[in-house]
């Protein structure tokens, strides 16, 4: 736990500023490396403590799942550019905790990517899912009163109009844009909001109906095989 | 994919390549280095797919032109007005700074289209399998079980569709939503009581007790190094040589490129030059059977 600890100080109060500081000094175009570097390191704590935890192989399995059903998902529903996989992240987060939740949407990102293609979006993609699944876990993972499905919708909806979809953006005005200024910022962000709109009713939709009854897989499926005794155990 | 001299190579040789590759593509502003990066990029994506990028690289210029000519819109340094819009200057500066800016992306896309189709998962894996054992496990799985949940997935479609419970074209969108809820529920029920077999399994055979070992086996041999050395080299000099940076707004200013542009070119031939004699000596031995 303390080694975790010492990870995150150090990479939220040294690796960052650093490099915010050096990447400043570079001419030109300094804000496009220096944010995609910024969003790497800032996924390195999330990746250092799931490696020192160890975990189980049946956690492993179950996040493995969760992350290709998240992928998957877009080939079963028949409603054109409506993707579950947001939805499918939040609910795993939910399920299995705010970290599981992080690593599930990292690596659902990163593996969805070797079938379309690698690109500068990879990371941020990594990231606002990753952060997705993360946040849900932080809000629902230890209040049970609180999974209704309206909630879950309004929360999926939000995160991802609100959020992820905008830090997607981020990656499209760093890398088209040849200088920074509100109105460029503004543009991008007016010109993205469609899509995000769209994702974000999508991932609300899936929450509405499929919340419940996956939350409820998962939940017996922790209590059928003791997945988290398993955990603490070791 | 055809045959490739440079995929042959160890998996850090093709890493580092595609490190510099992109990293200069992203941070020179030279046009001439651009070019050259755009250039390199295109030729190594047709000698490694053929005919099937040609779709890409048609539907890239489009967008490339589009990116050009709206990124004066907000940019409007520049000394030269060619016309206002909405009551703000056109500059030609800042087109030619578009330019720019859509010919480095179009180098970055095409630069991860090949290492797409050159650094292949497995070869991932062996680089950082040993930096980050859990996670790399969880690729490797994530990988195999998306084209069998795909799989699974229509084969549940099917069968629904067979008794009569499918959703078509003429369904509502709610319909169309509830029917691929059931058809996604039932996905979940079927690969997460699997997943608990496979981990059985796993812990059976051994998961956690040793290091895990790849698929298959890379070892960094003499002509991996030399390769290595020579990119480092080449690298080097075109950060010794300098002259990379241009400034377009709101003057235009483009240093006379030098010799490190040679040794650019040089570094982003690396792999077309290699596919290349290993293509010629083929038609070589071959004409002499």
């Amino acid at each position: 736990m303390k080694r975790s600890v010492c990870i995150n100080l150090f990479t939220w109060l040294i690796l960052i500023p650093l490099t915010l500081f050096l990447g400043t000094r570079l001419t030109g175009r300094w804000y496009y490396l220096t944010s995609t570097l910024v969003i790497i390191e800032a996924m390195l704590p999330f990746f250092f403590s799931f490696e020192t935890r160890k975990p189980q192989a049946r956690e492993l399995v179950t996040i493995a799942v969760l992350c290709a059903l998240a992928v998957a998902s877009r080939v079963v529903v028949l409603i054109p550019n409506f993707k579950p996989t947001t939805a499918i992240i939040m609910l795993s987060g939910i399920a299995l905790g705010p970290e599981a939740g992080f690593v599930t949407g990292a690596v659902t990102a990163f593996a969805s990517n070797f079938f379309f293609s690698q690109g500068p979006w990879t990371p941020w993609q990594m990231m606002g899912y990753g952060f997705g699944g993360f946040f849900a876990g932080v809000i629902f993972a230890k209040r049970r009163a609180w999974r209704n499905p309206a909630g879950l919708a309004l929360f999926g909806f939000f995160t991802i109009l609100l959020v992820v979809g905008p830090l997607l953006d981020c990656c499209t005005l760093f890398t088209t844009g040849s200088r920074l200024s509100w109105s460029y910022a503004a543009a991008v962000f007016i010109a993205g909001f469609p899509y995000n709109l769209q994702h974000a009713l999508a991932c609300g939709a899936t929450m509405l109906v499929f919340g419940k009854p996956l939350l409820a897989k998962l939940d017996r499926l922790i209590v059928k095989y003791g997945m988290m005794d398993a955990r603490k155990e070791g | 994919m055809r045959s490739d001299a440079f995929s042959k190579y160890h998996p850090l040789t093709n890493f580092v390549f595609f490190l510099g590759a992109i990293g200069f593509a992203v941070v020179i502003q030279h046009p001439a280095y651009i070019g050259a990066s755009c250039v390199g990029g295109a030729l190594y994506l047709l000698l490694l797919k053929g005919r099937k990028c040609r779709n890409m690289l048609l539907g890239m210029l489009p967008l490339v032109v589009l990116m050009a000519a709206w990124n004066p819109l907000f940019n409007t340094y520049g000394e030269h007005v060619l016309f206002t819009v909405f009551g703000r200057p056109y500059t030609l500066e800042a087109l030619c700074y578009g330019m720019a800016i859509a010919g480095i992306f179009a180098a970055m896309m095409l630069w991860f289209s090949c290492y797409s189709a050159v650094l292949t998962s497995d070869k991932f894996i062996c680089l950082f399998g040993k930096l980050i054992p859990a996670l790399s496990l969880l690729i490797v799985m994530v990988l195999r079980m998306i084209p069998n949940l795909v799989r699974r997935g229509k084969q549940i479609l099917d069968a629904r569709k067979s008794i009569g419970k499918g959703v078509g074209e003429n369904n509502s969108l709610k319909q169309k939503l509830h029917g691929g809820m059931q058809v996604l529920s039932a996905l979940t029920d079927w690969a997460l009581e699997g997943s608990i077999v496979t981990a059985d399994s796993m812990r059976a055979r051994g998961y956690g007790t040793a290091r895990p070992t790849s698929f298959r086996l890379y070892h960094m041999t003499l002509q991996d190094w030399a390769l290595l050395a020579w990119m480092v080299l080449l690298a080097a000099l075109v950060i010794a040589a300098g002259g990379t940076g241009a400034e377009y707004t709101p003057q235009i200013d483009i240093p006379r490129p030098g010799w490190g542009f040679i040794a650019y070119c040089l570094y982003l031939m690396i792999p077309s030059l290699l596919h290349g004699k290993e293509a010629v000596q083929w038609a070589v031995s071959i004409s002499r059977i």
